[in-house]
């Protein structure tokens, strides 16, 4: 593999993670991670939207004039949400119901506009696109485990399957985790937890 | 040509046009089955209250089918619920519920015996109540409770009680965790079925006249 690529993809999942480096998206990180399903169906929704608008904002690039690229790149971006929004409404219509308006308000997702203008409008389709890719599963590793924890300790269950020790008696679930209030403190923790190891790696670099 | 004063206006005007097409053609296409969507989750909601209609992996088709054949739409001369008829006799009604949930509407069915009192199943094909909390009142675990409870006379047919607490034939349990949620539907099943009752007792009043 090309070493650029490999750049956008460590750089993507961790050195810049959209979550705990650069803190964008933190709306819709903290209002669907209280379902594991719920959450991955939302992350495949931003891999989709992101790397397909910066791919397509950087074939424009060259046509785009400058005084109007933040117009283009939302209707490029809300382009796709809206496919996705559509496609769930059709074939997944439970999905659609429990995401609500969160499928919508991906277009107003700081990681999607942040990306393009970032690395789309400069870059080739090629590394733009994966930049998107790799940005929005940099999002998906950590919502994955934000709702993984949250659904684990709030409900006993993971993917709705109930998990040993977590469903028994001597587990008291702790509803806080799935209610609103859980998704800020997971997500600090996870936060700390990651930068924590990050500084750790960096000081025994130098 | 890209330096002239147009160029952005007619550039904006020429890609809106261009993706916007395509939404327009493909929100074209899924229409028919967003529509559809919506109309076959009240149908599977009323065969699912009502007993022994719903099988376990049945297509959208045989839903809608078994819908038109065996229930029928909502009917007026019933005070609005769906009927279940057997060889011309009435066995079953189903009363749709609808009313403002936590968060957004909450809406579903109530299955009832012929004798309007003893509930044979409920459910929930619309609501937005809070994932693990409220939302729970769509699972067998809660709507599973309804079966067999007889309805009491008076304004309060039905009471949803505290979990753990004592329950009556006409009570259930609520969603631990979700007082808001139970409050409302308690509200939401009361006054459909009160209103259920009042609009019958006038069309049995207006046909026993004439």
């Amino acid at each position: 593999m090309k070493s650029e690529s490999k750049k956008l993809i460590i750089d993507g999942i961790w050195h810049n993670n959209p979550i705990f480096r650069q803190v964008l998206g933190i709306c819709s990180t903290l209002a669907v991670t209280n379902l594991v399903l719920n959450t991955a169906v939302m992350c495949i929704a931003l891999v989709f939207t992101l790397s397909l608008s910066s791919a397509t904002v950087s074939l424009l690039r060259r046509f785009t004039p400058r005084g109007i690229r933040m117009m283009v790149e939302t209707l490029i971006i809300a382009f796709y949400v809206i496919v996705v929004d559509l496609v769930l409404k059709a074939y997944w219509p439970e999905m659609s119901t429990n995401l609500g308006p969160y499928v919508g308000l991906i277009i107003t997702n700081c990681i999607v506009m942040g990306r393009c203008e970032a690395c789309g409008t400069i870059n080739p389709p090629g590394p733009a696109f994966l930049d998107g890719l790799f940005n929005a599963l940099g999002y998906t590793v950590v919502l994955l485990i934000i709702a993984t924890i949250r659904e684990l300790l709030g409900m006993g269950t993971f993917l709705g399957y109930p998990m040993p020790y977590f469903t028994g008696p001597h587990w008291d679930k702790w509803i806080i985790m799935v209610a609103p209030p859980g998704a800020f403190f997971t997500l600090a923790v996870v936060t700390w937890v990651f930068r924590s190891i990050g500084l750790r790696a960096e000081k025994k670099d130098k | 040509m890209r330096k002239k004063w147009w160029f952005p206006v007619a550039y904006m005007f020429v890609v809106t046009a261009f993706f916007s097409s395509i939404v327009i053609g493909f929100a074209q296409f899924t229409g028919d089955r967003v529509e559809a969507n919506a109309d076959l989750a009240f149908e599977k909601a009323v065969l699912a209250v009502l007993p022994g209609l719903l099988e376990e992996g049945e297509s959208r088709l045989e839903i809608h089918r078994k819908f038109v054949e065996r229930v029928g739409p909502p009917d007026e001369q019933i005070g609005g619920a769906c009927r279940l008829t057997e060889a011309g006799r009435t066995v079953a009604y189903a009363l749709p519920v609808e009313g403002q949930g936590f968060w957004a509407p909450i809406k579903g069915v109530i299955g009832l015996k012929d004798d309007r009192r003893t509930i044979t199943g409920i459910a929930f094909y619309e609501q937005n109540e809070t994932p693990g909390l409220g939302a729970q009142i769509t699972t067998i675990t809660f709507t599973s409770q309804f079966q067999g409870k007889v309805l009491a006379s008076g304004d309060k047919p039905l009471n949803i009680r505290p979990p753990g607490a004592p329950l009556g034939e006409s009570d259930v349990h609520a969603v631990t965790g979700a007082t808001q949620t139970s409050t409302r539907l308690e509200k939401i099943l009361n006054d459909a079925l009160t209103q259920w009752y009042a609009k019958l007792a006038k069309i049995s009043d207006a046909s026993s006249t004439q």
